[in-house]
């Protein structure tokens, strides 16, 4: 049987790595989708207008510069409606990401840890489908005159294969954001 | 002839010499003749030298690879071929003819043994210690993956991200730190994250070999822990079409695999072969003794096409692959804040459990590899050139749980292409002694990373030139070799949305030396020097944020130095009649040993405060013995097996131990062979017991949780051959893993956080040859 000469299939092999090359793209920086920079607390006196506005931010996100917190200066014994606004600064224009978390109510918990329990009480004011508290909104009563730290988080319950996970509390789910504001009940 | 012979030598490793006959009326007119082939390409092998071990005679095959021995005694013999680049091969050979006293008796007649030795040609080192697992070893774990299959070598473990996604490592060292040479190709994947399984479909391997310590200078960079060699059989070269069909079902996650190979030749075309192959894998949620793990599921597709033509001189293969899974990520280990972390590890167990499910939600990832691979070579005046071009496109897309674009956009996309080319010259025996190889090697590599911000996007070229020479002389074998590597890496780092390039260039010089000194009949020793660099990868250089499932923040350094290992091995092979010993003793010193160092500081996040770790750079030194004994208390009924792996890894500059070494463990077999049994062949039954200790040498305070406990595990094998019609059998065997449903969890599980570990598993494998 006559043999194949070397050189054609290497030419062949050759040939066709050649023809695999094909034209390279060229590199793009990273995008973060699912960036949070901000959290912000809107406290609202019953009765008044009077909105006094707390925020948590990093801009540049995980790393780099530290967050800058703004201290939470709350009076006793009032009532305060509490609405809280979740945001991507670090793009211009800023994207407010508080939408989307209302219309994946059923995926989301927002929860509030004062330390210690005594500073105030919190009860969300919207539910979702389920009829579980979400809390972008919700009142705050203040008691006596106290100072502590108040935990801000975002809880991501989403359904487990298919199975809803959200309860109402906490335990489900992961933190999207987990903050922690210094707060002051001052008289 | 050839099966029979190599079965032979299989058979004979462990049973020693066979005594001479006690002759009166001695008849030494015997004589013993053949040829040396390869086994592959079917050439004579000029240079062997044959040793019959009783006698101590000896010969050299001729430029046709014939060999003559005479003036033999009637008896038996053990004969011993030895070639340099080969495996020794040993058989037993029978001296006799019936009429003792003849003594004139035409010498060809009579006397003649005609032996033809097939050998193989060896990929791996010589002096360096090398595993090899296939046959039945191999068939027992048809179904699980390729890290599962390996961890069965004394000194090779697995690095998991649940029970899905397991990573060999080998004496204590992994990810970019082992090399795995799928079928003569580096494996390039995203290989520097522990949670990226090597993208291999184990069913294409007849053969899988693990080299243990530094073997820089054969394989080039990254090969400092080890290499892993996975090989296909040989393309058939006739006509006749045949194949095999696998099947395995698991009773754990429900899992069930079929693989099937076909392959032939093409009639009246001597020397074409081709064989097509694919694997079909399906599992659901994996069960733990107490729960189930939501989102477990597994699903994987691969085919390989393989065509080639070979005669003696010259041969040319053409390989296909491509591997694809969908692997879904244990839910529970979802994280989002190191304060959900350290919830559910007090809570000892996840908070959600589900039932059994198949379906694969976020977070999963989905991978593809494909691999292009051409070989081909050409024998010339008992010279060898072979050249070997390959191109593999690596895919791995990572869905978070996230948001909006979770549905459509993975949270992080690699792709990853690599070239890769290596042309080898094997020159011919100088003075029958002195065998050996020049290479070249480059790779060409460029790298996409989109989504998440992790890793920037890389380019780079590799060049490596090698020498390596072989001599054996009597009962010595030699070993030297050297190598320059030379890299150019060019980052497409972007701060912000300006890109900012930085350009690396690295390079080093590899060595290796060793020597196999067989003292007589079944005690043997070989020590090796080798070192092996590896130069810091861009995830080491510039990665920057939280590890997600880690719960930490890592950093990159641009400044980090290439790593350079010093490992000396050494090892005693023992073989005394129905006793077989291997013991290893090794010491890997790694010089700029990369790892990630935590910070006295947090980093505050949105996510709350995560630990600081950044990469540096420290001495460790890698020491350990590997010990595996073979005893058939009743020759070739009952065979006692023992494996022992120990090591300890230590931070000289920190003087403190590093992070996530395998805990030492100690692995005890007794094998019932049965022989005919049930209408089968070959029946057997083996009961398994694997010891491992709970890692006792960690620095203090490094980690979330103390080390888990020691544990120990047992395993029931049965198995045989049932014979079919026309020679044809069907191999079965039942397995059940995890025998008492024993709840236990595993240091180098990065889910032992999370979860523990999978319970009892009962398979079924069986396998048809046709």
């Amino acid at each position: 049987m006559k043999q194949l000469p070397t050189k054609v299939p290497l030419f062949l092999a050759i040939l066709l790595f050649i023809g695999g090359c094909g034209k390279k793209e060229q590199p793009t920086p990273a995008e973060e989708n699912e960036l949070i920079t901000t959290v912000r607390l809107k406290f609202t006196e019953n009765g008044t207008t009077n909105t006094q506005t707390f925020q948590w931010k990093d801009l540049d996100g995980d790393g780099g510069n530290a967050p800058t917190i703004t201290s939470i200066v709350l009076r006793a014994s009032r009532t305060y409606k509490l609405d809280v606004e979740f945001l991507d600064e670090s793009s211009t224009p800023a994207v407010n990401k508080t939408a989307d978390i209302q219309s994946e109510a059923d995926k989301h918990l927002i929860a509030f840890t004062p330390i210690p329990s005594s500073l105030f009480t919190y009860t969300a004011g919207d539910k979702d489908s389920r009829n579980f508290p979400l809390g972008l909104t919700g009142t705050v009563i203040t008691s006596f005159t106290n100072m502590g730290t108040l935990r801000v988080q975002l809880r991501h319950q989403p359904p487990i294969n298919g199975q809803p996970v959200k309860n109402g509390t906490i335990t489900p789910g992961s933190d999207d954001v987990n903050v922690t504001f210094s707060i002051t009940v001052a008289p | 002839m050839n099966r029979w012979l190599l079965l032979g030598v299989l058979l004979l490793g462990g049973l020693g010499t066979h005594s001479l006959f006690a002759q009166s009326l001695t008849d030494c007119h015997c004589l013993i003749k053949g040829v040396v082939k390869d086994r592959e390409t079917r050439q004579p092998i000029a240079g062997a030298v044959l040793i019959l071990k009783e006698t101590g005679r000896n010969a050299i095959t001729d430029a046709q690879g014939q060999y003559k021995i005479e003036q033999l005694c009637q008896g038996t013999y053990v004969l011993e071929c030895r070639i340099v680049g080969y495996k020794v091969i040993k058989t037993t050979i029978s001296l006799q003819h019936s009429a003792e006293e003849d003594i004139n008796l035409n010498e060809d007649e009579v006397h003649l043994q005609d032996v033809e030795i097939v050998a193989r040609r060896i990929q791996a080192p010589l002096t360096q210690k090398s595993t090899v697992l296939q046959g039945q070893a191999l068939e027992q774990t048809r179904g699980q993956t390729l890290g599962d299959a390996l961890k069965q070598i004394t000194g090779v473990t697995v690095l998991q991200t649940g029970a899905s996604i397991s990573k060999p490592v080998i004496h204590g060292l992994h990810s970019n730190r082992v090399l795995i040479m799928n079928n003569g190709i580096r494996q390039e994947g995203q290989q520097w994250g522990s949670e990226h399984a090597p993208e291999i479909d184990p069913f294409i391997a007849k053969r899988m070999t693990v080299v243990k310590g530094a073997a820089g200078v054969r394989y080039g960079s990254d090969a400092i822990g080890g290499v892993i060699l996975v090989e296909p059989e040989e393309l058939p070269k006739n006509g006749k079409i045949n194949g095999e069909l696998n099947t395995a079902a698991f009773s754990n996650a429900r899992m069930g695999v079929v693989s099937g190979t076909l392959q032939g030749g093409i009639p009246k075309w001597e020397g074409f072969g081709w064989r097509i192959q694919g694997t079909l894998k399906n599992g659901g949620n994996i069960r733990t003794p107490d729960y189930f793990l939501a989102n477990t599921g597994i699903q994987e597709q691969n085919f390989s096409v393989t065509a080639g033509y070979r005669t003696g001189k010259v041969g040319v293969e053409a390989f296909y692959s491509q591997f694809q899974t969908n692997v879904g990520i244990f839910s529970g280990s979802h994280i989002g804040s190191t304060s959900d972390l350290l919830n559910v590890i007090k809570n000892g167990e996840p908070f959600i459990k589900v039932d059994f499910n198949r379906q694969i939600e976020r977070p999963n990832q989905l991978i593809s590899h494909n691999l292009l691979k051409i070989k081909t070579f050409r024998n010339f005046n008992g010279n060898r050139l072979n050249l070997i071009v390959g191109r593999q496109y690596n895919r791995r897309a990572e869905y978070d749980l996230h948001g909006p674009q979770a549905t459509t956009n993975p949270a992080l996309l690699f792709r990853l292409t690599t070239f890769t080319g290596d042309l080898t010259f094997e020159h011919k025996p100088i003075a029958s002694k002195v065998n050996g190889q020049v290479g070249l090697s480059g790779l060409y590599q460029y790298n996409f990373t989109d989504g998440r911000p992790l890793i920037p996007d890389f380019e780079q070229k590799n060049l490596g030139l090698f020498l390596i020479e072989r001599v054996v002389h009597q009962k010595w074998e030699w070993e030297a070799g050297v190598r320059y590597d030379w890299r150019k890496l060019d980052v497409f780092q972007f701060i912000g949305t300006t890109l900012d390039p930085r350009l690396h260039y690295f390079g080093s010089w590899s060595g290796t030396s060793g020597v196999v000194h067989t003292a007589r009949e079944g005690l043997s020793f070989r020590v090796n020097f080798g070192t092996a660099w590896r130069p810091p990868n861009p995830s080491e250089l510039y990665s920057k944020g939280v590890h997600h499932g880690a719960a930490a923040y890592e950093e990159g350094d641009d400044q980090l130095k290439p790593e350079v290992a010093y490992n000396l091995i050494g090892s005693v092979d023992y073989t005394h009649k129905r006793f077989r010993a291997e013991l290893g003793v090794y010491r890997n010193l790694i010089q700029n040993f990369i790892y990630l160092k935590p910070q006295a500081e947090p980093i505050l996040t949105i996510r709350g405060a995560f630990p600081y770790f950044k990469n540096v750079q420290t001495q460790a030194v890698f020491t350990g013995i590997d010990v595996d004994t073979e005893w058939e208390i009743i020759t070739n009924k009952l065979i006692h097996t023992q494996k022992l792996a120990y090591l300890r890894a230590y931070d000289l500059r920190q003087n403190n131990y590093l992070v996530l070494i395998p805990a030492n463990r100690l692995e005890s077999g007794l094998r019932w062979q049965l022989g005919k049994a049930l209408k089968c062949d070959n029946t057997y039954f083996s009961l398994n017991h694997l010891w491992v200790d709970r890692q006792r040498r960690v620095p203090p305070n490094s980690d979330f949780m103390e080390p888990p406990a020691a544990y120990h595990l047992w395993s029931v094998v049965a198995g045989g051959d049932l014979p079919l019609s026309k020679g044809k059998v069907l191999q079965w065997s039942i397995t059940v893993q995890n025998l008492f449903d024993t709840a236990y969890r595993d240091y180098l599980n990065r889910f032992r956080y999370y979860a523990i570990e999978q319970g009892r598993n009962s398979s079924v494998r069986l396998k048809w040859s046709f």
